[in-house]
């Protein structure tokens, strides 16, 4: 059974640094905290656009903005919830308008067929799957090209759950706190994505 | 637990979001029904399928956004130089919101912005008349590519008849110019705009456009010029980057070198750490050591730490 992907989400600070005093810090307007603030987050803040958008640049920008949003409106974190799921608030929120814009002038296929052959547009990641893997690349064309389809069949608010829950590992009351909504709903919707892809990857095995 | 309640709980089962009692019961039912228990092995090959589409973004990549993103919060944080406009008359409360509105776009943008608040104060100017009767417009009176100011309003002279009034009005013909930068003619304009100081915007724009022809002696030297004296740093760092395929050069080196001890703004700091980093030689280590030791800025500080650590230098002087 899959468990929560250890350490896949959340603070990397050092256990000896108190993540309140950093962000009281960072309200007083000390810049050093609030770059030890951003390392504690980035990386997972970047995985889950990554995964999420499936591009390079719009990555690039959904981390900026969600960190510049952090800096300038630090002083509005009142800590009546975690600094994590405050942050991922801002975070989904942003990719939840990229993916709706995406929806509306329709998404752009991970997988391109090039006059050279098709071409996977995400090989400049590195993944986790090992990469030197020959076969890697007949997967990506074969098979990604239907795990984005079904991926790109989901309603945003569906795929963002479904990227929380499997990709960063987190749990379905806290993705339902941080997309305002209740564990039942984000649970539903766990199960409509679930079953979404399961319709269009049926036979997959 | 039936096979209908099975198939919903099985994503949730799969994930551990089941509830003890639920996944023992969930459990015994797949062992006896095999139609469920396909679910259950289909979820787990998707499931399997994802994980391998699990992309881990480079360590470049994750670079390049920290990178990016200090720089934008520096920029965010630097002043804005306020003195080179100073909104005046009918228009100057709405002036004053869109100034606040200014940091937000950060030095990359203020000079547009300041551009346009130089021509909405020269609006202002020429177009408020005193009193409650409302602006009115000199434009109405002049053609359309002049751009007119009173200059001063004498009183009737001696032998003019009664009431008689001079306005002096000062007039700008307003003259479009086409033509491609490689133009000698059109480039001597270019660099005198880069050197307007009464507009910032215009300047950054001039440099801007001007960059990419830093292959001409005269457009390197403006660039060198203006990221070492321009007040702005929008323009400053537009000049910078015009100098970026210039690194190697001892010339640009030595100014990039006086602007990372010398300017006040971060954000140029880091830029001329990166642009003198990438061309990093073993007589660049005792210099960065003396930065490392004066920088008062943790970020530009930081960067000239990793080159010393990239070149396998020691980051302090013994």
């Amino acid at each position: 059974m899959a468990q929560d992907a250890p350490g896949a989400v959340g603070a990397r600070l050092s256990p000896k640094l108190d993540e309140a005093s950093l962000i009281r810090a960072v309200q007083r307007g000390d810049q050093d905290a609030f770059e030890q603030l951003v390392r504690a987050y980035d990386q997972s803040v970047l995985r889950l656009a990554v995964n999420l958008l499936r591009s390079q640049e719009d990555a690039r920008d959904v981390f900026q903005e969600a960190f510049l949003r952090v800096f300038r409106s630090i002083d509005s974190f009142r800590f009546d919830c975690s600094f994590h799921t405050w942050l991922y608030r801002i975070v989904t929120n942003i990719c939840l308008d990229y993916l709706r814009k995406r929806k509306v002038r329709k998404e752009e296929p991970a997988v391109v067929d090039t006059p050279e052959g098709p071409l996977d547009r995400m090989n400049d990641f590195e993944e986790e799957a090992a990469h030197a893997n020959p076969e890697r690349n007949l997967w990506n064309v074969q098979i990604g090209q239907r795990i984005e389809g079904a991926l790109g069949g989901l309603t945003p608010r569906e795929r963002m759950v479904f990227e929380l829950r499997h990709y960063q590992g987190l749990r379905l009351r806290n993705i339902g706190e941080i997309l305002g909504t209740s564990e039942e709903a984000a649970k539903n919707c766990l199960f409509r994505a679930t079953q979404k892809m399961r319709a269009v990857l049926g036979d997959f095995q | 637990m039936n096979c209908e309640s099975v198939t919903k709980f099985i994503p949730l089962y799969f994930y551990g979001e089941l509830p003890p009692e639920d996944e023992d019961s969930l459990e015994q039912h797949l062992d006896t029904c095999a139609a469920c228990a396909r679910q259950a092995e289909s979820q787990r090959a998707l499931s399997a399928a994802l994980d391998r589409r699990a992309m881990q973004p480079s360590a470049a990549l994750l670079a390049k956004c920290r990178h990016d993103l200090m720089r934008a919060v520096y920029r965010e944080e630097a002043p804005v130089r306020r003195a080179d406009f100073s909104p005046r008359g009918a228009l100057a409360p709405h002036l004053g919101r869109f100034a606040a509105w200014l940091p937000s776009l950060g030095p990359w943008r203020m000079p547009l912005g300041a551009s346009a608040l130089l021509a909405l104060g020269f609006i202002t100017a020429r177009l408020t008349a005193p009193g409650a009767a409302g602006p009115f417009s000199l434009a109405s009176l002049t053609p359309e590519n002049v751009i007119s100011s009173v200059r001063s309003v004498q009183p009737a002279r001696e032998g003019s008849r009664p009431g008689e009034v001079q306005i002096v009005l000062d007039e700008t013909r307003r003259r479009v110019i086409s033509g491609q930068l490689n133009d000698s003619n059109i480039q001597r304009l270019m660099l005198a705009a880069a050197h307007d100081e009464n507009n910032p915007g215009v300047r950054w724009e001039s440099v801007d456009l001007l960059k990419s022809h830093s292959d001409s002696s005269p457009v390197r030297e403006l660039l060198l010029n203006r990221v070492a004296e321009d007040p702005n740093p929008g323009v400053r760092l537009k000049a910078l980057d015009g100098l970026k395929t210039y690194t190697g050069d001892p010339e640009v080196r030595k100014v990039l070198a006086q602007v990372l001890t010398h300017d006040d703004n971060p954000g140029v700091r880091i830029a001329a750490v990166d642009a003198l980093t990438a061309h990093a030689g073993d007589d660049m280590v005792g210099f960065l050591q003396g930065v490392v030791e004066k920088e008062d800025n943790t970020y530009v500080r930081r960067r000239c730490v990793k080159a010393l650590q990239d070149m396998n230098a020691s980051v302090g002087t013994f």
